[in-house]
């Protein structure tokens, strides 16, 4: 029977989950193997996992709440060891390590921040700062709207204005969030958000940050933003020291 | 081609919380080689190029027509702030509140891998012949 893993503990941690739901239906009951110093938040492998809502929900919870109790190194989704020996010998032979990284990570918890451009709100503003483009927009409609070539025009420029927008207001996100925490790293890029950023921040300076996030939309209102947390600091453990360190995504771990 | 619903932004709180932090359980965390993970085909689809998506025609001709709509005289409209989003999602409120956000997540996943499979590769921007045929005869 092989073993998912969902964190890495200290063994002096005061709230182990128990009882808790793992992943799998019937949901795999979650316990704890210790080593020495360390604690690994186990429970069995279900057959046929996949990434689906139920499996991802029990593994965020299960660290949600271990996480609320002291410092966890979460595991990514799906980290499956032989058998609980295995778990056991990782343990042992990387104690020092891990052991740094929760003393690194202790009493801090991560953020995630997305932010997205209200759609109307960003064109109204690029339009009424660049005046090529508003004359551009004033000739099409006395054209009414222009022919192809000219609409095809005028939205290559708004897109490419768009876009320069996107990462000014990138970069001002991280400075204006940058101070209020302790490190900061970037995640992938997609379609949903022109700024996806992860902050460690100190559990009792939690507030200040989040009263720097409520404040950047009220400053700059064509700006959507989403902050998601506490969060277990799933971007803020490294890779293992022998793992994979060529992680596909843009990591920027901070090193204490 | 957009993998984060819009429209999860606006309404109750929350509910976005569980769909937003999926790329950091899926993609961050603790990765042990001696670990194996065997169930995550597919989910690299969460890494779209935003570039790709921003240059084709069609998004062109949407900013154009939007443009067009603007209020040229008004001045930069204000929208509302999300401040009931922040801290929204707390140890005990994940499980109940996230629900809903994760069902769509996953289904947008499973939708993402099998197009991708069916497809192999991104269609490319010029491939909108009839949307442009018929902006063309407006």
């Amino acid at each position: 029977m092989s073993t998912y893993v969902y964190g890495i503990a200290a063994a002096s941690h005061p709230a182990l989950p128990k009882d808790v739901a793992g992943v799998g239906d019937p949901p795999r009951p979650v316990r704890i193997l210790k080593e020495g110093e360390l604690a690994a938040i186990v429970s069995d492998t279900p057959g046929g996992l996949r990434p689906k809502r139920r499996d991802l929900l029990a593994h965020q919870n299960v660290l949600s709440e271990a996480g609320a109790g002291g410092p966890v190194l979460p595991m990514r989704f799906d980290s499956i060891a032989l058998d609980d020996d295995a778990v056991v010998q990782v343990l042992h032979e990387r104690t020092e390590h891990y052991l740094e990284r929760l003393t690194a990570l202790e009493g801090r918890v991560e953020y995630n921040v997305k932010a997205s451009h209200d759609q109307e709100a960003v064109l109204q503003r690029v339009v009424m700062e660049n005046p090529e483009l508003r004359a551009l927009v004033e000739a099409g409609r006395k054209a009414d709207g222009g022919d192809y070539q000219d609409r095809l025009r005028l939205g290559e420029m708004v897109a490419a204005a768009v876009q320069s927008r996107e990462e000014e207001d990138a970069a001002e996100l991280q400075s204006v969030l940058e101070p209020a925490a302790e490190a900061v790293s970037t995640g992938p890029e997609s379609t949903g958000w022109l700024a996806n950023l992860s902050f460690l921040v100190p559990q009792d300076s939690a507030e200040e940050f989040l009263a720097a996030v409520e404040r950047v939309p009220r400053k700059h209102p064509h700006l959507n933003v989403r902050v998601n947390g506490p969060l277990p600091p799933y971007s803020f453990v490294e890779p293992g020291p022998a793992g994979p360190a060529a992680s596909t995504t843009n990591t920027a771990t901070d090193e204490e | 081609m957009t993998v984060v619903p819009t429209q999860q932004t606006g309404g109750g709180g929350g509910s976005s919380g569980l769909y937003d932090v999926l790329e950091l359980v899926l993609d961050r965390g603790l990765v042990i080689d001696a670990f194996v993970r065997v169930s995550l085909v597919g989910i690299e689809i969460l890494k779209i190029d935003i570039r790709v998506v921003v240059a084709s025609v069609d998004t062109y001709l949407r900013f154009a027509e939007a443009c067009n709509r603007l209020d040229l005289e008004a001045g930069p409209r204000r929208t509302p702030g999300l401040p009931d989003l922040v801290g929204e999602i707390t140890e005990s409120g994940v499980r109940g509140k996230s629900k809903g956000a994760l069902t769509g997540a996953a289904q947008t996943i499973s939708d993402a891998s099998k197009r991708d499979a069916g497809q192999g590769q991104r269609r490319p921007p010029k491939a909108a012949p009839g949307r442009m045929k018929r902006e063309e005869e407006e």
